[in-house]
């Protein structure tokens, strides 16, 4: 029981130095997620066509799938391990804001598992022969769109936390809801492609970002509550 | 305050009430549907452009539009079950969720059966359809994450959060999914094609139909929510003796 | 009023025009739903209200046979409980 109590801003800080520093201890669940996107964009030309022309048409669609999908898979380990542990329900007890430490968790997993495959999302989209003048559009719809996916992937996570098998759950609650995202990212890259401009689809990804920054915290706290008593 | 709430939310309170309601809603459904039915298979007559299929419409159109209500009524139903704690709030949370799945479904079926005839497919990614499936994909997983909880009162907690998250994200899913893709024609019912508005013979079976199937919904919530009072309740001393009485 | 019929013949009426299949599949679906979602529920409460009698007369014998066992009390339904 100490008498001096931090402030959000540190226990924020806090909690962000202790996710990452978790996530260098143990680096596969860093890697695995990334590797499973990197796998998962080789398929599709092995299922649809090496030919560049239709690779071309489908990059986009592509890239963005294999995130999604990644990010589903990369979601699991956000609470689970502090669940387990106990160390979730110290989070809870903690007397600060419940959002703010929700948020700064998510920062974190984003920094590790999104943050990687926006970064080498335009190495994947030269190998799907996108075309060159997209990549630029890819990529910061990449940036702008993956911590959405976290954010609302969070909520999923933290309703799912005390459940044994969540596996296909979580897929089911959380998929569906990326389809915004997805449509935004899609419809951007193709509206490159006719030259046209970019302003209102990043607009409406930036707003997409500020709405999910400033409610999903609030929802994935409020079912972290639920889950944990 | 608090107590007016807890009789307001009492599900004995409900069940007595509800079956005195039930005659009163189930007489004008068989009424409205009756003649609903039979003005719109033997008198509405036929479109122009699409022949007879245009009866297709009198089922699709009204399951169609209260399939939009689902999420909405889950939602409201949750954020009551978060606040004020009603019993009753999330009874009509866990048993809307499988009807809305169902009625989901059917305008989902109907819709692409009179697509075939109109557009020549039976699925189309048209911004209306994909929205709807996708609402059915969330619904689907408001009742599975219900159904793997346990603890009932977390599962209701859980699926209030879900559900509010849920509503927001289909009115966002709709917008998003309309932009993205938009084939399929403007819902009103009073102008089904977009030159000319609809003749009233056409509309009235119609908004007759809406209601028909509105108070079918009613009735169907009714009767299912009654059964899940029997179970949730099934220790307490009037369902004891209801279930001697019988 | 029956003037106003657009179908001259039960054979015209059943075609539908050329669409028969169609819009009768989705009546039929109609009438399916419609039924079973009136009848399912009636059939439930009439399981679930066999299902309690036939607690509570189990329930009576076990607490009649051992009135102190303490594995009676899960068994047992308090007035009150569960509300």
């Amino acid at each position: 029981m100490s008498i001096k109590r931090t402030t959000t801003l540190k226990a924020f800080q806090a909690t962000l130095r202790r996710d990452l520093l978790i996530a260098y201890k143990r680096k596969n669940e860093v890697v695995n997620p990334f590797m499973f996107f990197l796998i998962v964009a080789t398929l599709f030309p092995i299922g649809i066509s090496p030919e560049p022309d239709r690779l071309s048409e489908i990059a986009a669609g592509v890239l963005w799938i294999s995130t999604l999908l990644a990010s589903l898979l990369a979601m699991d380990s956000l609470y689970r391990a502090d669940y387990e542990d106990g160390s979730l329900e110290q989070l809870l007890l903690a007397p600060h804001s419940l959002y703010f430490m929700v948020l700064a968790k998510n920062l974190a997993h984003w920094l590790i598992s999104g943050l990687p495959v926006v970064l080498v999302s335009p190495l994947i989209g030269y190998m799907l022969s996108l075309p060159a003048e997209s990549f630029g559009t890819l990529f910061v719809t990449l940036l702008l769109g993956t911590p959405v996916l976290s954010l609302l992937g969070s909520i999923g996570v933290a309703l799912t936390v005390g459940l044994g098998s969540r596996g296909l759950i979580l897929a089911v609650i959380t998929l569906p809801m990326s389809v915004p995202v997805l449509i935004a990212g899609t419809m951007a890259v193709q509206q490159t492609l006719n030259g046209a401009s970019l302003a209102g689809y990043l607009a409406i990804m930036g707003a997409m970002l500020l709405a999910s920054i400033s409610l999903a915290p609030l929802a994935s706290a409020a079912a972290l509550r639920i889950s944990v008593n | 305050m608090w107590l007016w709430f807890s009789k307001l939310g009492s599900p004995k309170w409900f069940y007595e009430l509800s079956g005195k309601w039930l005659p009163w809603l189930i007489g004008p459904m068989a009424l409205l549907l009756i003649v609903g039915i039979i003005w719109a298979l033997l008198f509405v007559p036929p479109d122009y452009q699409q022949g007879n299929t245009i009866r297709i419409m009198y089922i699709h159109v009204p399951f169609a539009s209260i399939s939009l209500a689902f999420f909405p009524l889950m939602a409201l139903a949750g954020t009551i079950t978060l606040v004020w704690r009603m019993k009753l709030a999330d009874i009509v949370a866990k048993t809307a969720a499988p009807l809305g799945a169902w009625f989901t479904a059917l305008a989902l079926a109907s819709g692409s059966i009179w697509g075939s005839d109109i557009w020549g497919t039976w699925w189309i990614w048209d911004g209306r359809l994909t929205s709807m499936l996708l609402q059915f994909f969330l619904l689907i997983g408001v009742i599975s994450l219900r159904s793997a909880l346990e603890d009932a009162e977390a599962a209701a907690k859980a699926c209030a959060v879900l559900s509010i998250v849920g509503c927001i994200n289909v009115i966002v899913i709709k917008y998003s999914v309309d932009w993205w893709n938009t084939l399929h024609q403007p819902s009103s019912p009073f102008s089904l094609s977009n030159e000319a508005p609809n003749p009233p013979e056409v509309w009235i079976p119609l908004v007759i139909m809406i209601f028909a199937v509105y108070l079918f919904f009613a009735v169907s919530l009714i009767l299912s929510m009654r059964n899940e009072i029997l179970v949730r309740e099934r220790r307490s001393e009037w369902v004891q003796q209801l279930v001697q009485a019988t | 009023m029956f003037d106003l019929i657009q179908f001259s013949s039960v054979g015209e009426f059943l075609n539908m025009g050329g669409y028969a299949f169609n819009v009768w599949l989705v009546y039929a679906l109609f009438a399916m739903f419609f039924s079973v979602n009136l009848t399912y529920p009636l059939i439930r409460k009439r399981q679930i209200v066999l299902e309690q009698k036939r607690r509570l007369i189990l329930n009576k014998e076990i607490v009649s046979q051992n009135e102190d066992n303490n594995e009676v009390d899960n068994l047992t339904f308090r007035v009150g409980e569960g509300t």
